[in-house]
């Protein structure tokens, strides 16, 4: 089956991953280094989260290629590295998905900001998530844009996408609950950012991170007014938690499960978790998704 | 005109992000000869202050509230080389600030130290992945009243905790205020780092650096 086949079957309900970072952590990433690089480094690592994601349930796992645009790797002098850590991240993946399981090329934030915040043009933007989106095309069997907080830097990076690929593609903005709603941190309203995306070459319109699993669940409700594309939602398991220098996730598993449950039913299409969250959620996520 | 109304066309000015108007206001503030501290005061810095009010309640966003720094930072660049006399120093306190080694997540640190420069205090901003060593030696090199440290990966958070290790080593730990920041946080980890406070914002962090310079 192909993901458009999934879209298709009103009864599939596609299961994403879960967090990478957090998993990394758990396993001691250094501090400081850009999970990314960790492509080439410790490729058993990434093998290992993607394979336990996929046992998990995962219906389709992303590439550990967040942050793999040259924008962003400049920040660690890696710009250099792009081909050989894409190569890698493809190579790390493809060697564990299970027979039926996807490929998703994860397309994260540049880290720059335009004027006033940063001194970024959109042409930047444009070229650095063009360079990154070309070496993943040969990979991937769809693209996930994730955890973009700023509507033309989500813009940007759909035209480089679609400009090298004509493969499916989720839309996924990050959102800040305020008194007025839900608004990016750039000020766009989750209408504005729903409506623009409606006009888009997109097959589905996604939320990711920042919100735990409550303030998703009222997100998606508001979302299902102003579009009729499916919906992708990758919350986080609450707020991270520092205990003697270790990083924590407290919300508990079956309730950020249900959480999930309350969104399937209100009509979510993809579901997975972002920070926080573990094959543990997924495995839990996956139990629900079959009793339906 | 009087002057309250001067002042609130000011504060307007910054509230309205009008930078034209705002630096019209503020050479004529200075061509007028007028009580300048109080200009910035009861001018500019309540126009700033409304602005973080704004953000606070979700009607300004980053672009609005990075917008509104630097306005007020252009009107009191303007302003400063006219305030001869000495009680009218305008610091309200030296803030050495950086992201610590390692993370290179310079956005909120750069809002905050944009904050308080518009708020009035000497802001020494030492950029990103700054080695624990270097923060100190900076502290110690101007002054500093407060060392603000930004983390943003629960990865790097570690090195708040080793920057107030080393003050202590070096018998500093009191003359230093220490504030943290950024996303993982929390009052936790601020006590188990013996921290002096921390802030979820770029508007707390003025309000905790004002409270404790004010002890």
């Amino acid at each position: 089956m192909s993901f458009q086949d999934w879209l298709k079957d009103d009864s599939k309900i596609v299961l994403f991953d879960g967090g990478f970072g957090s998993e990394l952590i758990k396993r001691g990433l250094e501090s400081g280094k850009i999970p990314d690089i960790l492509n080439v480094e410790q490729p058993d690592v990434i093998s290992e989260i993607h394979r336990s994601y996929y046992n998990a349930g995962s219906d389709m796992c992303q590439t550990n290629t967040f942050g793999s645009t040259p924008l962003n790797l400049s920040h660690y002098n890696l710009e250099n590295r792009i081909e050989e850590i894409i190569d890698n991240a493809l190579e790390n993946i493809k060697n564990v998905r299970p027979s039926g399981g996807l490929i998703v090329g994860d397309i994260g934030p540049t880290g720059e900001f335009r004027p006033p915040v940063g001194n970024v043009t959109s042409d930047q933007w444009y070229s650095s998530f063009s360079t990154q989106a070309k070496l993943l095309e040969k990979g991937v069997d769809l693209w996930h844009i994730e955890t973009i907080s700023d509507l033309e830097e989500m813009l940007a990076a759909i035209k480089a996408v679609r400009d090298v690929s004509k493969k499916p593609l989720i839309a996924s903005i990050t959102y800040r609950m305020t008194k007025r709603g839900f608004f990016t941190i750039m000020g766009d309203s989750l209408e504005k950012c729903i409506e623009a995306l409606n006009n888009e070459n997109i097959d589905v319109i996604g939320a990711n991170c920042t919100l735990g699993s409550k303030d998703m669940l009222k997100l998606l409700k508001a979302s299902k007014n102003f579009t009729d594309k499916p919906l992708s939602i990758k919350p986080n398991a609450g707020q991270p938690v520092v205990k003697s220098g270790k990083t924590y996730y407290e919300q508990p598993v079956e309730e950020f499960a249900n959480d999930i449950r309350e969104m399937i039913e209100f009509g979510a299409k993809i579901v997975g978790g972002c920070c926080g969250t573990s094959p543990k959620t997924i495995k839990e996520i996956r139990k629900i998704i079959n009793s339906l | 005109m009087s002057k309250e109304n001067f002042y609130n066309d000011i504060s307007e000015a910054i509230v309205n992000l009008d930078e034209e108007k705002a630096i019209e206001y503020a050479k004529k503030a200075v061509r007028e000869k007028m009580k300048l501290l109080e200009v910035i005061e009861k001018g500019f810095a309540a126009g700033i202050r409304k602005v973080g009010e704004l953000w606070e309640e979700g009607e300004f966003f980053l672009p609005e509230l990075m917008r509104g720094a630097q306005i007020m930072q252009n009107c009191l660049d303007l302003i400063i080389p006219y305030l001869h006399d000495a009680s009218e120093k305008i610091s309200h306190g030296v803030v050495v600030i950086a992201t610590i080694e390692g993370d290179i997540h310079s956005i909120g640190k750069t809002i905050v130290a944009t904050m308080l420069r518009a708020y009035g205090y000497d802001v020494f901003d030492l950029g990103a992945d700054v080695p624990v060593e270097k923060i100190v030696e900076e502290a110690i090199e101007k002054n500093a009243d407060i060392i603000g440290i930004s983390a943003l990966l629960t990865t790097t958070m570690t090195g708040q905790k080793k920057v107030i290790e080393l003050l202590r080593e070096k018998n500093l730990a009191n003359k230093f205020k220490v504030i943290l920041g950024g996303a993982p946080v929390t009052n936790t980890w601020v006590e188990e780092c013996s921290a002096d406070g921390f802030a979820e914002n770029a508007i707390g962090a003025v309000r905790l650096v004002k409270s404790l310079l004010d002890k």
